[in-house]
């Protein structure tokens, strides 16, 4: 007689594609946000040419990944196998997957909690999380995306207004 | 404290705890190069919901484990050597004990027959040694943990075993799951911790790391305890009630048992009473005796029971008087919170009054069953402080 009783761990649908349509809507507007935004290119152009980032999900993605091909930065995806990462992203499991991607706590909050493990050149890490900061205040609302940043940065009207257009418009587009 | 003093002092658990640090569960397994958990625990005591959490966050991680949930309220050596051949035939890798107290002992004793290939239980004893790395042990605690599930020991029917690679590898703390299911609970488990951290702390004078654990651990019972018997359903101090509680164990690690220690156990093993339960009632006693007999250690406990200003503004001589003197008001404390039920007697705790002469049997084998023996005297008759302030 069997005692023990075998439990294969379900899935989780709903915030695993809540997590992936985030993860690829985030990582076509890194791609604009770098062609848009001074900062953005500013903090690319100070990462090597063939710079490569990837965030995303323990243990089996979803994955973004992010890299810069001939001077342009590009979402490469969301398949980070076979590839060089220069940078890797990963949140320990889907749960804080959605609890930071749903803003309920800030990236911030969940390094200093121990919610995300960083492989890769700590100065690199850095500046793509700088650069994510970024875009999420370009494509977020400013009531929500203090929730996710730091520090809400003082822009002026004009370059977040014309930003956001930017940004979305080619995230959209996939340019 | 003397900085060229000799000690040691091991604690090989990694606490990950707060809200859904279960969900960590499957990262930290593969960190430790496990895949394939058995989980142990006694569903009567932990609830059919806490086993369902404890599951459920392995969700999305594509793993499969096994689940015991009938375990007894004692280590059964026939069910350990049954789990053992299950363990071993279906090849899992590592053990999740759900809960407190007789549940990791028995997840303990199981580690120890899996990894050392051990065929017969009832040949463990306390003279088998445990010298090598066992299998990754992982403890989730629930509310009515006692603190000795981090601690480097196993209990199997009377003998205690000991060495630091029993102890878990691994502490999970989280929310859901350590809310006391009514005052009684969250009371005892806060002063099994309160009691064996302060035992720690008065020895642990010359032992820098052992204070950190014992200091960390009054200080979260004597700010999180009052307010968590007050309403047990509170997430954010039961927490810190069972972080303290696994704190204590770790404290409590490597040290001689202390007679608070030694009389929850013995109540324990007996009469399955919680040993908080006892620590409790015996607390008063023992630290009155200890004020008269060593102050020394007690002057220690005025710091982590009050704050830097009242310890400094303390003259050194009045510290031990003063420390029992918080103790004394903080236990009174407890016990007035309003409506709030909890065994003040050995009759309320459902102690016999004839299982008390078993009771001084076994105390009378230790080296200091006289003492002990007059604290439970002492205990025996003792009226509540509600009838007392009527």
């Amino acid at each position: 007689m069997e005692i023990v009783e075998v439990v294969r761990a379900g899935g989780k649908p709903f915030k695993r594609a809540y997590v992936s349509i985030f993860l690829w809507f985030t990582g076509r507007a890194i791609q604009a946000a770098a062609k848009v935004d001074e900062q953005v290119r500013r903090e690319f152009n100070s990462l090597p040419d063939d710079f490569t980032f990837s965030l995303g999900v323990l243990p089996d993605g979803p994955w973004m990944v992010i890299g810069r091909e001939k001077g342009q930065v590009k979402y490469l995806g969301g398949d980070p196998e076979g590839r060089h990462l220069h940078v890797r992203l990963a949140m320990k499991n889907i749960e804080t997957a959605f609890l930071i991607l749903s803003f309920r706590e800030s990236t911030a909050l969940a390094t200093a909690r121990n919610r995300l493990i960083t492989e890769g050149e700590v100065p690199q890490a850095l500046a793509m999380i700088r650069v994510m900061d970024i875009v999420e205040v370009y494509l977020l609302p400013k009531m929500i995306a203090r929730l996710a940043v730091k520090r809400y940065p003082s822009w002026t009207p004009g370059r977040k207004f014309f930003g956001r257009i930017g940004i979305y418009s080619r995230a959209m587009l996939g340019i | 404290m003397n900085s060229d003093s000799c000690f040691t002092f091991t604690c090989p658990v990694k606490t990950n705890s707060g809200n859904i640090a279960l969900e960590n569960l499957p990262v930290e397994l593969s960190g430790l190069n496990a895949g394939k958990p058995l989980v142990v625990t006694n569903i009567a005591k932990v609830g059919r919901k806490a086993v369902r959490t404890l599951t459920g966050a392995f969700g999305d991680s594509g793993m499969s484990l096994g689940v015991f949930d009938s375990l007894g309220d004692k280590v059964d050596p026939a069910l350990i050597e049954q789990l053992r051949t299950t363990f071993i035939e279906e090849e899992y890798d590592s053990i999740i004990a759900l809960g407190g107290g007789t549940i990791v002992d028995s997840a303990k004793i199981l580690n120890l027959t899996v990894s050392l290939k051990i065929t017969d239980v009832r040949n463990l004893s306390a003279q088998t040694p445990v010298n090598r790395n066992l299998l990754p042990l992982v403890v989730v605690p629930t509310a009515d943990a006692t603190g000795l599930e981090t601690a480097q020991f196993a209990r199997l029917n009377g003998a205690v075993l000991s060495s630091e690679y029993l102890a878990p590898v691994l502490v999970v703390i989280d929310p859901r799951l350590t809310r006391g299911k009514d005052v009684k609970t969250i009371y005892a488990t806060g002063l099994a911790a309160l009691g064996r951290a302060l035992e720690s702390h008065i020895i642990a004078k010359e032992n820098p790391f052992r204070q950190a654990y014992s200091f960390a651990a009054i200080r979260f019972i004597r700010d999180n305890l009052p307010a968590a018997v007050r309403n047990p359903d509170d997430k954010k101090t039961t927490l810190a009630v069972i972080n303290a509680a696994v704190m204590s164990g770790c404290a409590f690690s490597g040290t001689e048992a202390r007679p608070l220690h030694k009389l929850g156990q013995v109540f324990q093993e007996m009469l399955k009473i919680h040993p908080g339960i006892i620590m409790g009632m015996c607390l008063p006693h023992i630290l009155d005796d200890y004020l008269h007999h060593d102050g020394n250690g007690l002057a220690s406990l005025l710091h982590p029971l009050t704050g830097d200003e009242e310890f400094a503004q303390t003259p050194e001589v009045q510290r031990a008087g003063a420390a029992v003197s918080v103790l004394h008001r903080f236990m009174a404390d407890l016990h007035s919170a309003p409506g709030k039920d909890v065994p003040q007697t050995l009759r309320e705790a459902g102690v016999p009054p004839y299982a008390i002469e078993d009771i001084f049997e076994v105390l009378d084998v230790d080296p200091n069953g006289v003492y002990l023996r007059s604290v439970v005297e002492r205990i025996r008759d003792k009226t509540p402080m509600a009838e007392k302030k009527g």
